[in-house]
């Protein structure tokens, strides 16, 4: 099989994700497509080949758990958790409609495969290390994912979660960075400089691996990585396009708030979103 | 009451398995046996408060009961967005054991002190609040602490670790405990600030006002049934915390009976709405802001001369 064969599926599964979040957000008025968009295929080979989990038992102990940090994404990961079966796909027309419990960020409400409340940025990653502890504590194989924005990387309480799980050697946890380079007022590197943002986390003693986040085999190859690293947590620094897969809004800061109407629905057409 | 909460807390992790407990680096002379006794459920997470509930929440989410322990200005204060959004809103099983709280850091201050605390904690839903007076009130509130499904907040301060009551007691989450029955009006205490009262009321015993007395050791939720019936017997209610008389005891009671419409006079002792930017003995710190038995016994015996 080629390369090219080899992730068909899982283009096809992130295209038709990108489609659903579309309609999703311009149904709702919605902001947020672009934190979304940059996201999707992490996410999809994340619920398609990495996390042992089971719709039927969404709180079954032994399941690995994932945590969106960066919870305003949250259309791409509803979209995806409908997908598993962990709720009808009907759901999904009710995000951010007035009285669903589909909030625009990551809400621990009883919407299933959601672990824990998170999008106030900096809390994802702590939470996700008190949970790899406890998990070790309780001797179970299972492992701890959560994926935080490169803007969260300013909350000192993520830098605290860092010091505590490198302290605590826990490999069973891997943080994956979207690193889009863009936050609310600007770019990363001009609002407040991240770099070295590799020897920052490997400074703190975690085992990290820098990858560009839309290309299948490199995320494929990174998370074989971390699965194999030993005694400390491990974190994948993703390169990604904020926007990814709509070329009207890709790398463009806006559209962190707008939602897209006539002239970006038209460029989503030709590009089969819509 | 430092002893009382260790006994208690050692008392809980023998007998139930699923106890953890975190401190943010506090604990001297305090835990070191706990540390060597459970290595593997008790957690010093360093100077992190923020990221120390976070993984308190992550621990609880995971079918664990967290007691997490700081000074109360930085359990409650330093964190409050990760108290307000992983436990309260998560709903999960962290207990925030506030020590030093009120003024009870007397030579460090306003930053060390936690005098709004209370106020803040009881603004979040699902929390529950202890503020126990003695120690059989500590060791009461951390059985519950442990005992109800969701969030807790157990402050402590310095004062208040002699014994009150005489016999075993029979608290209950959400119930003032009657200690003394008058008829002249209700006085309401919560926390180490409860020995002061009964002398308070002990002394204008003796100067013919009969207050009832009450100890209030869990704030939220609030005895409202309580308050109003001792508000529509009587003219005059007090409160007396080891915090801001606003969001603490005094507020809570003041909400009562402003919705009950009920025509008595309520009269809050506690900290006023200004900073405290001397040092000095607890005492000293407490009469300057008009926290003392010859104070407020004075105050209230004026309000029964004015009748």
């Amino acid at each position: 099989m080629t390369k090219q064969n080899k992730y068909t599926r899982l283009k096809k599964i992130a295209h038709e994700t990108r489609r659903q979040v579309l309609s999703m957000i311009v149904a709702a008025h919605a902001s947020h497509i672009a934190s979304s968009y940059s996201i999707v295929e992490i996410l999809v080979y994340l619920y398609e080949k990495i996390l042992k989990i089971n719709p039927k038992d969404p709180n079954d102990p032994n399941r690995d758990r994932f945590l969106l940090s960066k919870g305003w994404g949250i259309s791409t990961l509803y979209t995806i958790l409908s997908r598993k079966g962990f709720f009808p796909k009907k759901y999904l027309e009710k995000y951010c409609k007035d009285g669903s419990k589909l909030i625009g960020i990551a809400t621990h409400n009883g919407i299933p495969g959601i672990e824990a409340t998170t999008g106030s940025m900096g809390h994802g990653l702590p939470i996700g290390v008190g949970i790899a502890k406890a998990l070790k504590l309780q001797k179970r194989k299972s492992r701890v994912f959560v994926m935080i924005s490169d803007g969260e990387c300013d909350e000192g309480s993520t830098w605290e979660g860092v010091l505590i799980a490198a302290h605590h050697k826990l490999d069973n946890l891997t943080v994956i960075i979207d690193y889009n380079k863009w936050q609310s007022f600007g770019r990363t590197n001009e609002v407040l400089n991240l770099e070295p943002l590799k020897r920052k986390w490997e400074s703190f003693n975690w085992k990290a691996f820098e990858i560009q986040g839309h290309d299948f085999s490199q995320i494929e190859k990174a998370f074989k990585n971390c699965l194999s690293v030993k005694n400390k947590p491990s974190v994948i620094i993703a390169h990604t396009v904020k926007g990814k897969g709509l070329s009207s809004i890709e790398d463009r800061n806006e559209w962190h708030y707008k939602t897209p109407r006539k002239e970006e629905l038209e460029v989503a057409k030709k590009e089969g979103l819509l | 009451m430092k002893t009382a909460f260790i006994t208690s807390l050692v008392r809980l992790m023998d007998k139930y398995p699923d106890v953890i407990t975190i401190t943010a680096d506090m604990g001297f002379d305090v835990f070191e046996d706990l540390q060597k006794r459970y290595p593997n459920r008790f957690f010093n997470t360093g100077v992190t408060e923020q990221a120390s509930i976070s993984f308190a929440a992550g621990m609880a989410l995971s079918g664990y009961k967290v007691f997490f322990y700081a000074q109360a200005a930085f359990a409650t204060m330093r964190c409050f967005e990760q108290v307000r959004l992983d436990v309260a809103y998560n709903n999960v099983n962290v207990k925030i054991i506030g020590t030093n709280a009120g003024v009870s850091l007397n030579q460090l201050g306003v930053s060390h002190f936690a005098i709004e605390d209370i106020g803040l904690m009881r603004l979040l839903p699902n929390m529950k609040i202890f503020s126990p007076g003695d120690p059989s009130e500590m060791e009461w509130s951390m059985d519950q602490a442990y005992k109800i499904n969701g969030p807790a907040y157990v402050r402590f301060t310095k004062a208040g670790g002699t014994p009150i009551y005489s016999r075993k007691m029979k608290f209950k989450i959400g119930k003032a405990v009657n200690i003394k029955t008058g008829t002249d009006g209700a006085f309401f205490a919560t926390g180490g600030l409860l020995s002061m009262a009964i002398r308070i009321v002990e002394n204008l015993r003796e100067k013919g006002i009969n207050l009832s007395l009450y100890s209030v050791p869990t704030i939220k939720p609030i005895d409202g049934a309580t308050i109003i019936k001792e508000a529509k017997k009587k003219k005059h209610i007090f409160t007396l915390e080891e915090h801001y008389i606003s969001g603490g005891l005094g507020s809570a009671v003041a909400e009562v009976l402003a919705e009950e419409k009920v025509a008595t006079e309520l009269l809050r002792f506690g900290f006023p709405d200004k900073f405290t930017s001397v040092t000095g003995s607890i005492n000293y710190l407490l009469a300057r802001n008009g926290i003392s038995i010859e104070k407020i016994e004075k105050t209230i015996e004026n309000k029964f001369k004015k009748l």
